[in-house]
């Protein structure tokens, strides 16, 4: 025990039982909802009163199995989608949150409420308008359309989370890596990417999640020639097939909750290097 | 300094990746049809069906419908795709929506932007309000479904058929299914369904807060409080035309008067209704209400199949019929493969695939085949399938059915509910 919570690093130390409290809470709040949608996915019928199914059944998952659920080719264009939304974004976002975070420049206030704007503004509420613009340049019901309308509301996140950890960030450090002869890349790759890194998982995971989560937006630009799993999933939803709806959904939280535990150490890393209290 | 560098490189670099994809995009041209031929849409009632189906092959069809029901789902992805494939060379791909409304407003969305061809909606399942939205916008492909020959076992003088929703069909969109209105009980709890809507509504104040209906503008409940106009209304057929305020103001005090008497003996004391139809389906699974009621006489068996509702579930119609409709697949007028989509609304509409769908184990469908025009063989094949106890027996349903009145009163009955029953 003793040993185990006293790592080598910097991190300040913290009572062990609180610390092991809180773990068990975040991991209890994350699993408790997902258990009956496990078992709903099973359940043949399970009316109000019963704590458990009255019978036990694997048809919503040999239906999810199946090829004329179209399970596997949504998951795949929601990975796909959502995998490029975030490069994108991360492309678009890391340039915008040094420029807003470390610079003090004519027109910053009005270029960080732009980039704001798609948070205040609902992206649904102008979809419409979006949508003629996208049909007449041909980008409707194609896959670059629906990644350019996600980042409508991905890069903002993006940007705002990079902003404060570039505040935070020392440019002294890359001053000093220069004087020793770095070039400009090998002081990005050695220097800046390494401090900023933490901060910058965590933007991409939300961009990520905002992107596979998306259900208007794709819906009216991808327009339904686009599946992706969120559109399957609301269609069961809105049926009251719960037990298809459940297996769906656990299809739907398994990448996030992979790449939750993937970066999970990065989430705690964050405030320790420099993180987002620029926020 | 670097900042500004990365700023100035990342910029350039992404300005030119935008403009080469748009100008790829752009540079897209829609398929150029066969040197010298006219388009389609100005040959296709000289061409024979064979010949139709020749200019659709290859082609990939997409259809947009609802997705919510897994029996659907994989009928259309299964059995219909693979036979459409391998007899037609045709692909078929569904695009699943939650609302068709979604689809319509995407068809209208390409209009407006000018895309009046090669647009992105081959096939609609659709009907009712959704038709006639898409028709008076000018947006659907015209006068096309006589020309399938599954057509020949349609009955079109049948005003369920030719009208849709009390709207002239007019061969713009073909037949795809049947549905009527039934009432859905459990036979464990309740011997005997109450047979009129008003029977329906003095046994609900004799069993309180056993019975409730969805609010409208819900579908289901907005066909519930139609009944209940109807009866108001006594004999429903002179309200078949357009809309007319003077034969709907004191009908619908009637209406409103005989919903507000029942509301303290629903469940819940009234307070509140089932925001949506799902809701309800709940509520009759647990055994909290006692009654429920779908728009399809084969719900109750789908959902004891799923195991929502209880083996003991049944269906009942009022002595006075239920009302009825026709659902449609129709073609938007933009459509990039109408040739590809006609040859699928035939197929749809064939006995084969009426019948694959009737069988209870698929789908549970209501063909909108007449039996009538059917071969014997068919009408027999037909006869023979097996019925879940839940669905009543087809010659029941259809000596009861009623018409659906035209969408501007369906509206009007679902603002007034809302002004007169729920909020007074």
């Amino acid at each position: 025990m003793r040993s185990a919570e006293s790592p080598a690093g910097p991190s300040p130390p913290r009572p062990p039982l609180l610390r092991w409290f809180v773990l068990a809470a975040m991991v209890i709040c994350m699993l408790l909802p997902i258990i009956p949608l496990v078992i709903w996915s099973f359940a043949f019928r399970w009316s109000f009163p019963d704590l458990l199914p009255e019978r036990w059944s694997l048809r919503a998952w040999r239906y999810l199995a199946a090829p004329e659920s179209q399970v596997l080719p949504a998951l795949r264009d929601s990975l796909l989608l959502a995998g490029a939304v975030t490069l994108l974004a991360t492309l678009i976002g890391v340039p915008a949150g040094r420029a807003l975070g470390m610079y003090r420049f004519r027109g910053r206030a009005l270029i960080e409420m732009l980039i704001l704007a798609p948070l205040i503004v609902p992206a649904f509420a102008v979809s419409l308008g979006m949508q003629i613009v996208f049909i007449r340049y041909g980008l409707a019901d194609t896959f670059l359309g629906v990644t350019l309308v996600h980042l409508v509301p991905a890069t903002p996140y993006m940007a705002l989370v990079m902003a404060g950890v570039f505040a935070n960030f020392d440019r002294q450090y890359e001053d000093l890596a220069r004087t020793l002869g770095a070039r400009p890349a090998q002081v990005w790759w050695w220097v800046t990417l390494p401090a900023v890194l933490p901060g910058l998982v965590v933007g991409a995971l939300f961009v990520f999640l905002i992107s596979w989560s998306q259900y208007a937006l794709t819906l009216i630009i991808g327009g339904g020639r686009l599946v992706t799993l969120p559109m399957l999933l609301f269609a069961f939803a809105r049926s009251g097939d719960n037990a298809v709806t459940a297996a769906l959904s656990l299809v739907f939280i398994a990448p996030a909750v992979v790449l939750l535990a993937l970066i999970a150490r990065f989430l705690g890393a964050a405030p320790a290097a420099g993180g987002i209290r620029g926020l | 300094m670097i900042g500004r560098f990365l700023c100035a490189a990342y910029s350039r670099l992404f300005l030119t990746l935008t403009l080469l994809l748009l100008a790829a995009c752009a540079g897209q041209p829609g398929a150029p049809a066969g040197a010298g031929q006219q388009p389609f849409e100005q040959r296709y009632r000289s061409m024979s069906f064979e010949q139709i189906a020749e200019a659709a092959r290859g082609q990939t069809v997409t259809w947009f419908m609802w997705g919510g029901s897994d029996a659907i789902n994989a009928y259309v992805n299964g059995y219909v795709a693979s036979t459409l494939k391998e007899r037609y060379g045709i692909t078929l791909r569904q695009a699943p929506v939650t609302d068709i409304v979604e689809t319509v407003n995407k068809v209208l969305a390409e209009k407006q932007a000018g895309k009046d061809a090669g647009g992105s909606v081959d096939l609609i399942w659709i009907n009712g309000e959704n038709f006639r939205t898409l028709k008076e916008a000018g947006a659907v492909f015209r006068n096309w479904a006589d020309l399938l020959p599954s057509n020949q076992f349609v009955d079109w003088e049948s005003p369920s058929i030719a009208y849709d929703f009390g709207f002239p069909v007019e061969y713009d969109e073909s037949p795809w299914g049947s549905a009527q209105f039934v009432m859905e009980y459990d036979s464990a709890r309740l011997a005997e369904p109450p047979r009129s809507v008003e029977a329906l509504l003095e046994w609900a104040c004799v069993n309180p807060g056993k019975f409730t209906y969805p609010a409208p503008p819900d579908f289901t409940g907005s066909v519930f409080v139609r009944h209940v106009f109807y009866a108001a209304a006594g004999d429903y057929t002179q309200l078949l035309g357009p809309f007319d305020e003077t034969r709907y103001a004191p009908i619908a005090e009637r209406t409103w008067q005989m919903l507000n008497e029942v509301e303290p003996c629903l469940w819940r004391g009234g307070e509140t209704y089932p925001q949506t139809s799902t809701a309800l389906y709940d509520l009759f699974s647990r055994g909290e209400v006692w009654i429920s009621m779908n728009y399809s006489p084969t719900h109750a068996a789908n959902q004891i199949a799923r195991g929502v509702y209880p083996a003991t579930a049944r269906t009942w119609v009022f002595e006075s019929g239920t009302i009825a409709n026709t659902n449609y697949v129709t073609i938007p007028y933009n459509a990039a493969n109408k040739a590809g989509a006609m040859v699928v609304a035939n197929f749809l509409l064939s006995p084969e695939a009426q019948y694959e769908a009737a069988k209870p184990e698929v789908v549970g469908w209501s063909t909108p085949l007449s039996f009538a025009k059917l071969p014997a063989e068919w009408v027999e094949k037909f006869s023979a399938l097996l019925r879940p106890e839940a669905v009543l027996p087809a010659d029941e349903l259809a000596a009861r059915q009623l018409s659906e009145l035209q969408a501007p009163w369906l509206t009007r009955i679902e603002e007034d509910w809302i002004a007169n029953v729920l909020e007074r």
